[in-house]
């Protein structure tokens, strides 16, 4: 139950406040007046009124008031009603003097809220008396200005309307703004405007600021007299020249409302079918003016950005952890005032293996009247390519700064980036176009599979080439050559293949010993035939064995033959053979067979010596 | 007759122990290759590094543990095993194309300064088998130069024994070249002028400090050959002949 009302009280007092903040209490007057002209200060409220306290006035006396009025309307616009009601105050005053007359806040309570307004200070200039105080309302540009009027009439002079272009600074350092105020001053009512030129400014970059729709005339004191003045445009101004810049002056032909017939003689048709007035035409103009522009001093740092104004840097990541192959950005923020529009992005410095792409620029900046206020914002999109932890380099950015008249340069801290390990190579999205194409072909893929079975391990560093053991296979097969060499050379000397093979050579020596025997053979001559076969064998052995022909006996024969190891059989073989030559040479028996056999005997005999020998 | 009995004793322990170290090598080897299977690659990592610890090393092992290494996510690691894997046998078909997947994931696209045709195909022939490959060719082509200086010294016909002392010439210039392969291979395997970077970045710089410029970066994965080291700095080279000092600490060689 008593939460139910705490909450019913919660809502009430929400409901109340928002009530009561509808409630407005204002007050108007005229900022200037003349010393004889009587005025009205009306104070207005929106809601009833229950106690009012009345403002003290210094300065001007009170002819009347306070005379409260009460209006209230109610509108039913599709059905929905809104009811308004205004509660008004109006004092009439008088100026005691010239000066400056002072109405302190009055405060009234609506509802149960007090109001108070702020304090009042009228301008009392000695101008002629005018007609209804309150000259201040709007008027259309078109439409009549209700300005205190001349007497004279037909001649409007230049004092009586003109232009005015005012600049905050006249003298500036190249890039410091400027606000120039193109104003409309006059005395006599306009009825409208022709063939406006406004000021060009050649040298700057302008932007206008304020270009009312409704020219909205306030009175204005100048030089003692009461104008009525209006704010045509306000430029904002960035000088981009050095030296003495000229703006050409705006221009504009005024329609001046002048009263043509005299106050006296008018009938009360004249009133009816003529205004009385007639519109004069009137050029005016806003004269030249020149501004100064210097040039910036010399030794501006690196890091000028062409800024002039004062501003502040600021350095952040738009995420604190970025993963590899992401985009991240670094946001750099320049705040302040001064020509924002036209600074330059500040150079930052990233991790070598960070891929930086195209600065973006934001702004977030208005003009006003100390300049461009607001920020101006310069992201760097990167894209890190690797994880790891890395530090951005401090920025650093320099202005020039028109109130010290020196160069400041911002430093930012250090900002540290975390990249963690990216997903997949192939999923990041950022990919430039190169890499993922080469990584996709990959996608499908994956290692082959690990190696099983045994897995013949080796001490490190073990290799088979130059090793002891590579040696010892090496001297073992030069070994087994050796001794296959060895054992096939007995082998063949134990199966004559040794004599064999010189057989040939030994039968080559036989038959060119035997050639002449061999001739009588064919010939069937058979005592020359054994002749030259006992000559041919003594010869071939006393050449083999080296005796001399004239010792050629049997027994040397036979003992030098069997001291070289001759064979026995060989040996016994040739004594036979050289016998039967001998004996066949004086008998007579024997045909051509025998010689034949006997040749044949004696070709292998030969033979089997020269094996032997 | 006390200290005989003591080096028995020794020695009996010693083999022990090398057949124990050989037994557990074994173990680990088929409990990793188990792991692997299950995709319990950091279990099955950890058993083949065990086995390394143990001081052996085979292509197989080099070439599971790259797997091992590719799979948790290690490519400078997985890259640096495989190249060891073939470096023990460059023949390694399985190896090889490992590598190539796993240098795709790697940033560095360096390009290779062409060599000489020539000195391609013989290096092509050499990777063709391993080193203890090239010396088992060798001493079976030296057998076949003696079986052939046999021949040449017993045939019985005069063409025989041309033709086998010809071909025994033959022969035995291939043997040669055997054992330079061998030997040549060997010395690669033993070299430790390649390194692989091991940091996910790595400044290359002009000087061996850490003031020096500059010069490019490299990435994980990548290769470099070491010219030559002083203290903590190593002057490097990469493939596309560009040359810079890096620090020990990055990269780890092959």
């Amino acid at each position: 139950m008593r939460y139910l009302r705490k909450v019913l009280l919660l809502l009430m007092l929400f409901v109340g406040g928002s009530a009561f903040a509808q409630n407005t209490f204002t007050v108007d007057a005229p900022r200037v007046v003349g010393a004889d002209e009587i005025f009205r200060v009306v104070y207005t409220a929106d809601g009833e009124i229950s106690d009012f306290v009345n403002p003290t006035v210094t300065g001007a006396e009170i002819l009347a008031g306070p005379s409260p009025s009460r209006m209230q309307s109610t509108q039913i616009i599709n059905g929905q009603r809104t009811e308004r009601l205004e509660i008004s105050y109006t004092f009439i005053l008088r100026p005691t003097g010239e000066g400056i007359a002072k109405i302190s806040p009055a405060s009234a309570t609506i509802g149960k809220k007090v109001y108070t307004t702020k304090e009042i200070s009228i301008e009392v200039v000695k101008g002629e008396a005018q007609q209804g105080g309150q000259q201040s309302s709007q008027a259309e540009a078109t439409g009549n200005a209700p300005a205190g009027q001349r007497s004279s009439q037909g001649e409007i002079s230049a004092k009586d309307v003109f232009l005015k272009l005012s600049f905050s600074k006249t003298k500036v350092v190249k890039g410091e703004p400027i606000i120039a105020t193109l104003k409309l001053y006059t005395r006599v009512p306009i009825a409208g405007f022709e063939d406006i030129r406004f000021p060009v400014f050649d040298g700057f970059w302008s932007q206008e600021i304020e270009t009312p729709q409704n020219i909205n005339f306030v009175r204005e004191n100048v030089d003692g007299q009461i104008y009525n003045s209006a704010v045509l445009r306000k430029y904002m101004l960035l000088p981009q020249q050095t030296g003495d810049v000229t703006v050409k002056p705006a221009e504009m032909i005024c329609q001046v409302q002048v009263r043509t017939t005299p106050s006296g003689g008018r009938s009360i048709f004249d009133d009816f079918f003529d205004s009385g007035y007639q519109i004069v035409k009137k050029r005016i103009n806003s004269g030249q003016a020149t501004i100064k522009v210097s040039s910036l001093p010399a030794g501006a740092p690196a890091s000028f950005g062409q800024g002039v104004g004062e501003f502040s840097l600021d350095v952040k990541l738009s995420r604190d952890s970025v993963k590899a192959h992401e985009a991240g950005s670094l946001v750099v923020t320049v705040k302040g005032s001064g020509n924002l529009n036209l600074i330059e992005a500040p150079k930052v410095e990233l991790p070598a293996d960070f891929e930086l792409y195209d600065m973006k620029t934001s702004n977030n900046y208005s003009y006003g009247v100390n300049g461009i206020q607001g920020s101006k914002t310069f992201e760097y999109p990167f894209i890190p390519r690797s994880e790891g932890v890395f530090e951005i380099p401090p920025v650093e950015y320099s202005y020039y700064d028109v109130k010290s008249n020196r160069y400041v340069t911002l430093k930012s801290l250090p900002v540290a980036v975390k990249v963690t390990k990216g997903d997949n190579v192939v999923s990041g999205g950022s990919l430039i176009q190169g890499v993922s194409k080469q990584a996709v072909a990959s996608l499908g893929e994956d290692i082959r599979y690990i190696l099983q079975g045994g897995a013949g391990f080796s001490a490190k560093g073990r290799f088979f080439v130059g090793s002891v053991l590579y040696f010892v296979v090496l001297a073992l097969i030069v070994a087994a050559y050796a001794a296959v060499y060895q054992f096939l050379r007995r082998r063949a000397k134990l199966r004559g293949d040794v004599v064999r093979t010189r057989n040939r050579k030994a039968n080559k020596v036989a038959r060119k010993r035997l050639k002449l025997a061999e001739q009588y053979m064919q010939q069937n001559l058979r005592s020359p035939f054994y002749e030259e076969m006992h000559k041919a064998l003594l010869g071939y052995i006393s050449d083999k064995l080296a005796i001399q022909f004239a010792d050629m006996q049997r027994d040397t024969i036979k003992e030098t033959m069997e001291a070289k190891k001759v064979s026995k059989g060989n040996i016994e073989e040739f004594m036979q053979l050289l016998e039967d030559c001998e004996m066949a040479r004086y008998s007579m028996d024997g045909g051509a067979g025998e010689m034949s056999a006997q040749y044949a005997k004696a070709i292998a005999v030969i033979s089997n010596l020269e094996g032997e020998l | 007759m006390n200290h005989k009995i003591k080096y028995v004793f020794v020695a009996l322990c010693l083999m022990i122990a090398v057949n124990l170290s050989a037994n557990s090598n074994g173990l680990l080897w088929n409990s990793a290759n188990d792991a692997y299977s299950m995709g319990q690659y950091e279990t099955a990592l950890n058993d083949y590094l065990k086995i390394e610890e143990n001081g052996v090393h085979s292509y197989k092992l080099y070439y599971n543990i790259g797997n091992a290494y590719y799979k948790t996510g290690s490519m400078g690691k997985a890259i640096l095993y495989y190249e060891k894997a073939l470096k023990l046998n460059p023949a390694g078909e399985d190896a090889k194309t490992n590598l190539q997947i796993a240098r795709l994931q790697t940033l560095d696209k360096i390009e290779v300064v062409p060599e000489f045709i020539l000195s391609t195909w013989i290096k092509e022939i050499r990777n063709m088998i391993s080193s203890n490959g090239w010396a088992y060719v060798s001493v079976a082509l030296f057998a076949v130069v003696a079986l052939l200086m046999l021949l040449f010294k017993f045939a019985p016909t005069t063409g025989q024994r041309k033709f086998s002392f010809v071909m025994a010439c033959i022969v035995f210039l291939f043997a040669i070249f055997a054992v330079i392969f061998a030997a040549n291979l060997r010395a690669n395997a033993n070299s430790e002028d390649e390194a692989i970077v091991m940091v996910p970045v790595s400044n290359v710089k002009s000087a061996p400090n850490a003031t020096g410029n500059n010069l490019f970066i490299l990435h994980e994965g990548s290769k470099v050959e070491i010219l030559e080291e002083a203290g903590k700095w190593c002057r490097i080279e990469i493939s596309d002949g560009r040359q810079g000092w890096m620090q020990m600490n990055d990269v780890e060689v092959i």
